[in-house]
């Protein structure tokens, strides 16, 4: 009897329940969008490998400008400032991705990883073990 | 000894005196020539560039756009075989023949591309082949160099690139014998000394080489005795260099005219400036105009003096002719051309001051002043010309508008306005004042007035980062308040309706931007705390750690306020606000990349939790006239900001992608009588919708549990109560206790809305 008065309940009264815009829409399952990000992200890596690191983190952030919310960009240019050296930025980037990550705990994961290896590298082998240990509860 | 030997002896003396000097005047004369024709080394003025179009299927522009970009970067419609910089339309599609650009991290080459469009959006990218391109960067535009003291500005030919035909009737024009004279012309001189016995002035007879030597080393005097050291300069030059080499640095020197404040100098930018083509590409016709021009630029300036510049350019054709350069169908195919000019408008330094400004200045923290304006340096910055002609013209137009309204004389209403990409911090906009070309006084970067409610956010925020203290529906107390402190006046600050509302929640505090209840609650957080926000945010200046300055008795100019709420635009994260992108040498070797730099300031949580405050401000608040010109789904994020007796009129908001500041007010202060609501809001309205602006979506924290809230009563709500929303609270901060209207049966419905999702859920696997 209870669940069905509160069914009837929830029939009857969803209609009233105001909506305003919300703050956040349901985060889409990140992935590569179109083909320009992927031709850009191609070239970023490839340049990785030739070791041209100012060049792939361009392509990356010439990529972050056509989406701006993917968070695979921001993670590759995480790794890309992990390469130059520059470990603050490779940090506040990798919690960049991780802010528009949404439910991808992967990708999380990764992220404190990096983040990890971030601090690591600056000789904050506290923080890198706390990091390590986010990563291993994203799952 | 006798006395004619004597005297033979004196004037031996005499002549090897005078003979040593005249030495000496030549080898000083000869060292100077040297020195300064070899050390000489053109000052190239660092040349601007707006950020390349990325065309790519999905990019939201239209047609329209693209072909405006197109014509301003003088791409010419209608196709031309053979070469580049055209385009043609045809029906959704577009076919663009891309120019060859030399980009910071490469050489692009001349391509052929087919673009289709569907409404406002490029739909495909296809090659000539008609296979799919993912992207295709089309060369930047041009928005203006850093010029040299004397806004001199050329750009360097080499002789070989210069077609022959204008060194022929430049020739015939102004040198007849130049590859056969040694510097000066006999018959030249002797024209001159005749005119000279006449009485006339000193005039006429100088080859290119004196000319030149003229133009080097000599003030601009007419004396014998200057005339007579040109001559021995101009004999000297050419002892020490070729015929070829005097002739490549002429070209490059000449001076042809003037773009507004801009010197226009050398074959080179002046086949630019008057035919948008590149020298190598001048016609017979084109060429003659320019030798014509070098007698006068201003005589025969050919968009002022049409009729003189031609027919002095035909007399110019006619002797090419008559020297046997030019044959007789060649001279009347020339002589029948019209001048061909390019029909865009003179553009002088810049047509946008005010951001090359912002430029100039990121630039000078890393390059010295003399480099800029000598180097040639290539800049590539972050202006996008759309979106600052979108604001030119908005700003423009609402301008005369209040001032028509106002009726309130001159001088008029001034305003200004910063646009950037939300998530990036490039600023794609940057307009310093209603006379869009003015390069005077640049209020984006240099009017610091009051901001008003503007700092508002920052009060909040440092409440909202204690969730165990303020949540969004916390009551916050509206009523009288009075800050009492020593050596001041009591601090009673009044709202904008004159009247107190009592106990509000936060939300509608922030929302009304009611200032009572605003001051109360940065003075118990505390007002050192809340400064500390608004420095984390981005502001560097320092201060005062009074009360007044929590409701924005402090002076900012936009482009700082634009700084601090790019912060909250992209969730927490600090990007200083970055012009340029890459600079490159002349020759194109990279320089310097200004790599996209973030810090986290806040964390997610309450930045989260503001953001959607400042969308309650557009959604229910004090700028809710801005679903006149965005639906409510574009879900945008603001702040109004008004100051006393309106004298500022602020609004400052963003979207999914861009954030932009407008601020309007008089440059002497005198009340505008325009709150920031009815001035700056319609501004940033009208801009932000000519740009279709993507949906504000935030990514919901982990932090963030969204809950069912009583409007009226700030309790959890259920399905029984008419004017519910839902809220964001930071886990575990949400109120607990039910509201009024909420159902007896709530917390049944509740525990069977959970069951019946999570058996969805099991179903749906989702």
């Amino acid at each position: 009897m209870r669940y069905v008065l509160a069914l009837v309940a929830i029939l009857g009264g969803c209609a009233i329940v105001q909506q305003p815009a919300p703050v956040s829409a349901p985060v889409p399952v990140p992935s590569i969008g179109s083909a320009a990000v992927a031709s850009l992200l191609d070239r970023a890596r490839a340049d990785v490998v030739a070791g041209r690191l100012a060049n792939a983190a361009a392509s990356l952030e010439r990529a972050l400008r056509i989406e701006p919310r993917n968070p695979r960009l921001w993670q590759e240019l995480a790794r890309v400032r992990l390469k130059q050296g520059e470990y603050a930025q490779a940090e506040s980037v990798a919690a960049r991705s991780n802010s528009w990550a949404g439910g991808d705990n992967r990708l999380r994961a990764e992220n404190w990883r990096l983040i990890a290896q971030a601090r690591e590298a600056r000789g904050d082998a506290a923080g890198a073990r706390a990091a390590l240990e986010t990563a291993e509860r994203q799952r | 000894m006798s006395r004619r030997t004597k005297l033979w002896r004196y004037l031996s003396l005499a002549f090897l005196a005078v003979a040593l000097l005249a030495a000496g005047f030549a080898l000083y004369l000869d060292f100077r020539v040297r020195s300064e024709f070899e050390g000489r080394r053109y000052a190239l003025p660092a040349r601007i560039y707006a950020r390349p179009l990325e065309l790519h299927a999905g990019l939201r522009v239209s047609q329209a756009d693209i072909v405006d970009e197109l014509r301003q970067a003088g791409y010419r419609e209608g196709p031309r075989e053979g070469e580049s910089g055209w385009f043609v339309r045809n029906g959704d599609g577009l076919e663009i023949a891309v120019r060859p650009f030399v980009f910071w991290d490469g050489p692009q080459p001349a391509k052929r591309i087919r673009a289709a469009f569907a409404g406002d959006a490029v739909v495909a990218v296809r090659d000539a082949e008609g296979r799919d391109v993912p992207l295709v960067r089309l060369e930047p535009l041009a928005i203006g160099g850093i010029y040299p003291a004397n806004n001199e500005d050329r750009v360097l030919v080499r002789l070989v690139e210069v077609p022959k035909h204008l060194v022929q009737a430049l020739i015939a024009t102004e040198d007849r014998h130049f590859y056969s004279h040694l510097g000066f012309d006999l018959r030249g001189i002797a024209r001159a000394v005749v005119s000279l016995v006449r009485g006339n002035r000193l005039q006429g007879g100088s080859t290119l080489t004196q000319q030149l030597v003229k133009n080097f080393f000599l003030t601009p005097e007419r004396t014998l005795r200057r005339k007579i050291t040109e001559l021995f300069m101009a004999v000297l030059l050419e002892v020490h260099y070729d015929k070829n080499e005097i002739l490549e640095t002429y070209l490059n020197e000449i001076y042809l005219g003037q773009d507004r404040d801009r010197a226009i100098h050398g074959v080179g930018l002046a086949s630019l400036h008057y035919f948008d083509k590149p020298v190598e590409h001048l016609t017979l016709a084109d060429s003659a105009l320019l030798v014509g021009m070098m007698k006068g630029p201003g005589i025969y300036d050919p968009y002022r003096h049409p009729q003189r510049a031609l027919a002095r350019r035909n007399l110019v054709l006619r002797g090419t002719k008559d020297q046997g350069y030019a044959t007789m169908e060649q001279y009347a195919a020339a002589r029948a051309a019209g001048l061909g000019l390019n029909p865009k408008a003179p553009k002088g330094t810049s047509p946008h001051p005010a951001f090359l400004e912002l430029v100039h200045r990121q630039l000078r923290r890393d390059y010295e002043e003399a480099d800029l304006r000598s180097e040639g340096l290539r800049v590539f910055t972050t202006l996008d010309p759309g979106v600052q002609r979108a604001a030119e013209r908005v700003l423009e137009r609402k301008l005369a508008r209040f001032d028509r309204e106002k009726h309130f004389g001159k001088p008029g209403l001034e305003g200004a306005i910063v646009v950037t990409a939300g998530q990036t911090g490039e600023v794609q906009a940057l307009v310093g004042g209603r006379d869009v070309r003015y390069r005077g006084f640049n209020r984006a970067l240099d009017a610091a007035r009051p901001v008003g409610s503007l700092l508002k956010p920052a009060i909040y925020l440092t409440a909202l980062a204690e969730p165990s203290r303020y949540t969004l529906v916390t009551p916050i107390d509206d009523g009288p308040f009075v800050w009492k402190s020593r050596g001041a006046p009591d601090w009673k600050p009044a709202n904008y309706d004159g009247k107190f509302h009592g106990a509000v929640q936060l939300r509608t505090a922030f929302a009304q931007s009611y200032n009572a209840a605003s001051a109360r609650l940065g003075t118990r957080i505390g007002i050192e705390r809340v400064l500390g926000t608004v420095k984390r945010l981005g502001i560097e200046r320092e201060l005062k750690p009074y009360a007044a300055t929590l409701l924005g008795a402090v002076e900012l100019s936009p482009f700082e306020v634009a700084q601090m709420y790019q912060t909250m635009a992209s969730g927490g994260f600090r990007a200083p606000l970055r012009a340029i992108r890459e600079v490159t040498t002349q020759a194109g070797q990279p320089l310097r990349r200004y790599p996209l730099v973030v810090e986290q300031a806040f964390p997610a949580e309450p930045m989260y939790l503001l953001t959607a405050a400042m969308q309650g401000v557009v959604r229910e608040g004090t700028a809710q006239g801005l679903k006149n010109w965005l639906p409510p789904e574009s879900a945008v994020a603001g702040k109004t900001g008004t100051t006393d007796e309106q004298r500022d009129a602020w609004f400052a908001g963003f979207t999914g992608d861009r954030l932009a500041i407008v601020w309007i007010g008089y440059d002497d202060n005198r009340a505008a009588h325009l709150s920031g609501a009815a001035a700056a809001l319609p501004v940033w309205g009208e801009l932000m919708a000519s740009l279709k602006p993507e949906p504000l979506a935030l990514p919901k924290p982990e932090g963030i549990e969204i809950v069912l809230i009583d409007a009226q009563s700030g309790l959890r709500a259920d399905w029984a109560c008419p004017y519910a929303l839902e809220l964001p609270f930071a886990q575990g901060s949400a109120p607990v206790e039910r509201a009024p209207c909420a159902s007896a049966l709530g917390i049944a419905v509740e525990e069977v809305k959970q069951d019946a999702k999570s058996w969805l859920e099991r179903l749906f696997g989702r």
